[in-house]
């Protein structure tokens, strides 16, 4: 058992560097997706017909860039954006480089996420704003957002959970994080330990990130 | 003063168009409540929802003093609807907020103050009877509390007209009763017209001036509540009359005796001062027909006492037609109940 522990420890510093970097591209992609993902998801629901700005083109357009960036597997997303990986970064290599795709695909994960969350808002609630003479900005910061924060926040768990996963196969193409741990040490030369380590970190990292997600999801839910 | 001419609606839909309100007509005067009542799929939700235009109108106008809410402009329109109130059937409060907030909302959109529209706010909770529950959320109110919530808000940029949108159907008759009593006395502290629309009668008698009735987006008839009371004409009216004053008799009952004897049964319902006249006694001695009381009931609507008596009047025919007529010179509103 000691020996177990110890054999375990002396890989201590790999380890920590390697979830490091996996939080690092998981928190970046998450950035990405907050910053860009939300306002799409946003636009995509109040351009729908009968929502508050509806607007069949735009909104053919979002919904289409929302399912098509959904609908590719992230593992050939990842091999098919190295040129565009390149010109914005300048390697394809390394985790700065695997935000990039990680990015693209949670940008349109949480447009969708959060598409959802604001459909739930109740016609009513939006039509008793309306009836009070509220404008279409006010709608979606004071009546839309508000309303759907919980459900919001629940999604964005979601994308950060799967950015978790998404990150460890970026590993696969040298983005560094606990993939690429697993990847090197784990498969290449055949090191179980080192795998098994990888695996109940991230196991232990998704737990912790659901548990925070739902606390403060709770926290803004009162319905 | 409220003036809705010529109104339509017209709904597009793929069986086929639906005409949901046609060329309407109404005008509301300032500090009234008035009535619409209609059955289900009548057009109530689909005018009132016009009347702030949250339904577009297909044509014709509304005008709320004079000015025509179909003419104005997005940004224009949205100023009028700070002075349009409206509460509803499912209350439709702001879940993530506070009553606090929900009622202080208008207020913000308004772009009031935050310091003034709490203030605002917390004299309208009071006055909704509230008071003590300001940092509630809305789903740790029972309904007749969120309706309350409902009306405070509706009340924040101190509109001139209040819509209601079946603001008690879905309350129980303790509720109801305690926000109609709510609803009539904002009318009077703050001079305001209300116009709501339901499907119950109750409604329209305990609060109401004046009620339209409305069948497929037309109305088909339309008075003071007491009138309509005394005298409705058409079978819906009488419909919905007889869920709250019940006089029709079983009609096992009607055919039971219109078999026995020879006469007539009618129906009598007199107001006011009447209420005190001995007619029936007189009519016995007058036009020696026998009056037999199968019915009597007394209610009071506005105020004002209101009965209604159903009387089988046996006799030969011609004192019963008499004893009709005296009743009738007498101001006394008869009907002859046929084939009850
Ligand atoms: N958005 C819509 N699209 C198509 N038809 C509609 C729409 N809204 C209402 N209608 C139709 O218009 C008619 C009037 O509906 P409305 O909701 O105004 O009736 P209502 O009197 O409020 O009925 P209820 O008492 O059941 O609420 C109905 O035939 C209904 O089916
Ligand atoms: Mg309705």
């Amino acid at each position: 058992m000691f020996d177990l522990v110890s054999r375990l420890s002396q890989y201590n510093n790999l380890m920590w560097s390697g979830s490091l970097e996996t939080l690092y591209m998981v928190a970046m992609s998450l950035f990405f997706a907050i910053v860009l993902g939300i306002p799409l998801g946003v636009l995509t629901t109040i351009t729908r017909s009968g929502h508050i700005l509806p607007n069949k083109y735009l909104n053919f357009i979002l919904d289409g860039i929302i399912n098509i960036g959904r609908s590719i597997p992230f593992i050939i997303l990842m091999v098919a954006v190295i040129p565009f990986t390149r010109m914005v970064v300048g390697t394809s290599i390394g985790t700065n480089a695997a935000v990039v795709p990680l990015s693209l695909a949670a940008i349109p994960f949480m447009g969708r996420v959060t598409d959802n969350a604001i459909l739930e808002v109740d016609n009513g609630v939006i039509e008793s704003a309306q009836s009070m003479g509220a404008s279409p900005s006010q709608l979606v910061f004071k009546v839309l957002l508000p309303e759907s924060l919980p459900a919001i926040i629940l999604g964005l768990t979601l994308t950060a959970i799967s950015l978790v996963s998404y990150s460890a196969m970026a590993g696969a193409i040298g983005g560094g994080g606990l993939g690429d741990i697993a990847i090197r040490y784990g498969y290449q030369r055949f090191q179980l330990l080192i795998m098994l380590e990888t695996i109940v970190i991230l196991v232990v990292m998704v737990q912790v990130i659901q548990r925070i997600g739902n606390l403060i999801a709770d926290s803004f839910d009162h319905r | 003063m409220i003036r809705i001419e010529s109104l339509t609606k017209v709904y597009k839909a793929a069986q086929g168009d639906i005409e949901a309100i046609k060329n309407l007509n109404l005008e509301v005067d300032d500090g009234e409540i008035f009535g619409i009542i209609g059955p289900s799929g009548a057009g109530k939700s689909t005018l009132i929802r016009m009347l702030n235009l949250l339904e577009k109108p297909t044509s014709g106008s509304i005008n709320i003093n004079d000015i025509n809410l179909t003419e104005l402009s997005s940004v224009n329109l949205r100023e009028a609807r700070q002075k349009i109130g409206m509460i509803f059937q499912h209350f439709n409060l702001l879940s993530s907020r506070t009553v606090l907030r929900n009622v202080a909302f208008p207020l913000e959109i308004a772009g009031v103050s935050k310091k003034k529209r709490l203030k605002k706010a917390k004299e309208l909770i009071d006055l909704v009877g509230l008071g003590d529950r300001e940092n509630a959320y809305p789903a740790q109110l029972s309904g007749g509390q969120k309706q309350r919530v409902g009306i405070a808000r509706a009340l924040a940029n101190d509109p001139d007209l209040l819509l209601s949108d079946e603001a008690t159907s879905s309350l129980d008759p303790e509720s109801t009763k305690s926000i109609l009593e709510l609803l009539a006395r904002i009318r009077e502290e703050m001079n305001l017209t209300i116009i709501l629309i339901t499907h119950e009668m109750g409604v329209i008698k305990d609060i109401c001036d004046r009620v339209a009735v409305i069948e497929e987006g037309e109305i088909i008839e339309k008075g003071s509540v007491f009138d309509i009371f005394a005298e409705p004409k058409t079978p819906l009216t009488k419909k919905f009359i007889s869920a709250v004053i019940d006089f029709n008799l079983p009609p096992g009952i009607v055919k039971h005796l219109k078999e026995e004897r020879p006469g007539e049964m009618v129906r009598v319902s007199f107001v006011g001062e009447k209420t005190h006249q001995p007619y029936i006694s007189y009519l016995v001695k007058h036009y020696s027909v026998d009056a037999n009381i199968l019915y009597g009931n007394i209610d009071e609507i506005q105020g004002v006492p209101f009965g209604t008596l159903i009387l089988d009047l046996e006799g030969d025919l011609e004192n019963v037609e008499n004893s009709i007529a005296y009743l009738k010179s007498e101001g006394l509103n008869v009907e002859v109940l046929d084939n009850v």
